[in-house]
């Protein structure tokens, strides 16, 4: 098996200012199907993000998934909803049976599990009504989201939202050469003769 | 004013601080990563911060003050969904809603000029899509009695500041004049160059002009009494809500205009009553103040009042209309443009300043005597009113310079559509003086159109 | 989110003292002295035990419980965060069985007051002899409802095994974990 590693985002602590741009524009170019077109005005449903700005007492960074090589999320997943796709691990919405499973996996707490939105409304069970006031009710489908790279445009849109340049897609593969050289140029520095 | 129009909520403040970027007035005051507050003695209301702040509420967060809470304290109406974010201005909309229930009010409405290029985009219509018709059965829609118009307004402010203009001109008064219907620029004034106050047209904005005709002359025609009128107008800026509060602005006996919303207010409303913008076919303006020229409507882009009142004053001083009625030269987005415009035998120096900060250098150079300019439009929004604090709030920084350039657009592609492009052809403005205000600077017009301004520096 | 059990595999010895646990807690009768053709012995959870791992499997009772939205009958709904089988309309399908990724439903014969419950139609050949069938029903974890003290696998798991998840708890754990990956990136000298 040939591998490529799986691309991913991440941030730099030390620029982030906390602004949230990154999560505004991930909830926006996901929402498409609720209506979602330029301005806060055609928002209807809770804005839900894939990467998440956390704030600690001397650093503020967003945290989304790192598409891991060895997925856990998607090898405990019981019915296969999370897959690799072209370097990059996915996970079917649709497929998705909301057991938590892949939220308790994952370690890097990339995972949230949030109700469904389709045209601006929940998107409610095909069948499964929970005990309410009034008898059996409706009730709402929830999912897993987390960041999927922006699968849809392939250009991540945080990276390029982000008004500090903060946030940077990385291949591993890439970065790695340019730090094997970098280090090798101070060698030559280091071994001058 | 003891309720601030602009505010950020300490809750949601992350102090990135990109409000303060925005402001051009320094306003914002805060260390970085610590929550931000506005000091309103500078503040001047211009909302940009409101525009910019990208802090959101989130629906998900357990440890702050529900969202439903906040909203009903920024005066949202309950049934809008939207985010809410840190930098907000309060809302009027409530008072509205519960006033075009009330039979036994006269509701008048009046928009501005950049409220038409930008309010079909909360309704997912593309940016700068242009619809004074679905704007104005929106009006109808939600109730009010006459739909009025800011642009007519705007006509009536020509009239009177082209007057001014020439009057100071040819007469030796004070010069540069710059322009007043901003009232951003005018608080700044106001506070940071008191001194220089007599350097500002003493014309009312369109909007109070509008008001102060709509509970004089709009009562009178429609046989109301003013006291049962309710005067709204819709704005694509936070700041118009100071200005309607203003002390002195009650010539007509009454507060002239009673409530001003933001074009994004405007929406919500809409939407509240369910009313399917998208849907509505187009209808008119009333008439005697609500009919408009071409030059009307441009005064909501950076330039277009200049362009309005050039218009206007070359036609008034040389007596023959203006060769090429579309000034490109006056237009752009540069913050500071110039140009000398040939009226007749006066070389008239123009400036047009968009972006507040832009206007310090000219204010220091009017104060040590350096400045020889004639004319200076002011206006506090980067491209003018178009991208006023008001106006919709995009999601994406990179639609912001696409959004303004296709508001602008829109505004001069409707100018150029319009039969009537010059204030002083607009017939139903030839009526009011008329039938009502005399002429341009005369008694009725000083009382009704002109204003004073009020020192507040310490 | 719904409250559910799950187990460490780590912790777990394979006692299966939870499926007796499990047995107790949803017996009427008292197991241990009644004749073994009347013990209701059906625990709803199950041991796994292999060579590489031994942990108790059960119903993690899923937001979008695919059990619920394939049952034909309604049966199985939301029961203030119990996702729960009505035995009394369950006709024994087993579609709710083929549905659940995690085999946490088993096909069990139905007691009521310590005596199987019979069909009222179906017959069946048994022993060589016509009777009626056993009534069979969907069985599966249910967060012990009503029980006092809550879930008996937990109450009574020797290594401590197994543990309530409760939404609180699961919003706190990923709130940790991304405030440590936070700190972590923000550690980082190399940017």
């Amino acid at each position: 098996m040939k591998t490529i590693s799986n691309s991913f985002v991440i941030a730099d602590s030390s620029k982030c200012i906390g602004c949230k741009v990154c999560e505004v524009v991930c909830f926006t170019v996901h929402n498409e199907n609720n209506n979602v077109i330029a301005t806060v005005g055609t928002v209807t449903t809770p804005i839900i993000p894939r990467l998440n700005v956390i704030k600690g007492e001397n650093f503020v960074v967003p945290i989304q998934c790192r598409h891991c090589d060895d997925a856990p999320c998607a090898n405990v997943c019981p019915v296969r909803a999370i897959k690799q796709v072209n370097n990059t691990i996915v996970i079917n919405e649709n497929d998705c049976i909301g057991c938590k499973t892949c939220l308790m996996a994952c370690p890097v707490g990339a995972i949230d599990l949030l109700p469904q939105y389709d045209n601006g409304e929940e998107v409610i069970q095909l069948n499964l009504k929970q005990e309410g006031e009034n008898g059996l009710e409706e009730t709402g489908r929830n999912i897993a989201y987390k960041c999927d790279l922006c699968k849809e445009s392939g250009k991540p849109a945080c990276v390029n939202a982000c008004p500090q340049k903060a946030l940077t897609l990385v291949n591993i593969s890439t970065e790695k050469k340019s730090r094997n050289k970098a280090a090798a140029l101070s060698l030559l520095q280091t071994f001058k003769k | 004013m003891s309720i601030n129009i602009v505010n950020i909520d300490k809750e949601l403040c992350t102090g990135c601080r990109r409000c303060a970027e925005v402001c051009p007035v320094n306003a914002i005051e805060g260390e970085e990563g610590k929550t931000q507050t506005i000091n309103s003695d500078r503040c001047v209301i211009c909302g940009q911060c409101v525009q910019i702040c990208s802090v959101y509420a989130s629906n998900f967060q357990d440890d702050i003050t529900p969202i439903d809470v906040k909203k009903d304290e920024r005066g949202m109406l309950e049934s809008i969904k939207e985010p809410i974010f840190a930098a907000y201005n309060i809302g009027q909309a409530k008072l509205v809603k519960e006033a075009l229930a009330n039979p036994n009010l006269y509701k008048l409405v009046q928009c501005a000029p950049a409220v038409r290029v930008a309010l079909a985009e909360e309704f997912g219509l593309p940016l700068g899509s242009l619809t004074p018709g679905k704007m104005a059965a929106a009006l109808r829609s939600l109730n009010f009695d006459r739909i009025y118009d800011t642009n007519f307004a705007a006509d009536l402010t020509i009239m009177e500041e082209g007057s001014e203009l020439i009057k100071r001109v040819t007469e030796g008064g004070t010069l540069p004049m710059f322009t007043s219907c901003c009232p951003a620029w005018v608080k700044f004034a106001e506070q940071e160059y008191p001194e220089l106050l007599n350097h500002l047209s003493s014309c009312k904005s369109p909007q109070q002009m509008g008001g102060a005709m709509i509970k004089t002359y709009g009562a009178k025609i429609d046989d109301i009494d003013p006291a049962k009128i309710f005067s709204v107008s819709v704005m694509p800026c936070t700041c118009k809500k100071f200005e309607c509060d203003r002390p002195e602005m009650t010539d007509s006996g009454y507060k002239d205009v009673d409530v001003v919303l933001t074009t994004r207010e405007l929406a919500q409303l809409i939407k509240d009553m369910g009313i399917d913008f998208k849907n509505l076919p187009d209808e008119e303006f009333d008439s005697a103040l609500g009919n408009y020229t071409g030059a009307g409507t441009i005064f909501g882009v950076t330039g277009g009042v200049m362009e309005a009142a050039l218009r206007t004053g070359y036609e008034l001083i040389t007596k023959e209309p203006i060769p090429n009625i579309d000034l490109e030269f006056i237009r752009g987005n540069e913050g500071v443009r110039t140009a000398v415009v040939k009226v007749g035998n006066l070389e008239l120096k123009v400036a047009m300043v968009s972006g507040l900060k832009n206007v310090v250098p000219l204010l220091e150079d009017v104060k040590k005597g350096k400045c020889d300019f004639h004319f200076i439009e002011v206006m506090t929004c980067p491209e003018g009113c178009v991208s006023g604090g008001g106006q919709p709030k995009l999601l994406l920084e990179e639609c912001r310079p696409i959004a303004y350039k296709a508001r602008k657009a829109a505004t001069y592609e409707h100018d150029s559509k319009l039969e009537l492009r010059k204030s002083h052809e607009n017939p139903d403005i030839v009526k009011l003086y008329d039938e009502f205000l005399g002429e341009p600077l005369g008694h009725k017009s000083h009382h009704l159109l002109h204003t004073k301004y009020v020192s507040r520096k310490e | 989110m719904n409250t559910f059990v799950v187990a460490d595999p780590n912790k777990c010895i394979g006692c299966r003292t939870c499926e007796i646990a499990c047995v107790v807690a949803h017996s009427d009768k008292n197991i241990f002295t009644s004749e073994s053709s009347e013990i209701e012995f059906y625990p709803r959870l199950s041991v796994v035990k292999t060579a590489q791992v031994s942990a108790p499997i059960q119903c993690r009772q899923c937001e979008d419980a695919p059990c619920a939205n394939v049952c034909p009958n309604g049966s199985i709904t939301n029961k203030n965060g119990v996702v729960y089988i009505d035995r009394s309309t369950c006709i024994g399908c087993k579609t709710c069985l083929m549905a659940c990724p995690l085999g946490a439903i088993e096909l069990v014969p139905e007691f009521n007051e310590g005596e199987k419950v019979v069909q009222q139609g179906l017959k069946v050949v048994d022993e060589g002899e016509l009777c009626f069938k056993d009534r069979m029903v969907g069985n599966k974890c249910d967060l012990c409802i009503g029980r006092e003290n809550g879930p008996a696998c937990v109450e009574i798991c020797p290594t401590k095994a197994l543990n309530i998840v409760q939404s609180d708890d699961l919003d706190v754990s990923v709130r940790e974990k991304r405030k440590k990956r936070a700190s972590e990136l923000s550690n980082m000298k190399v940017k």
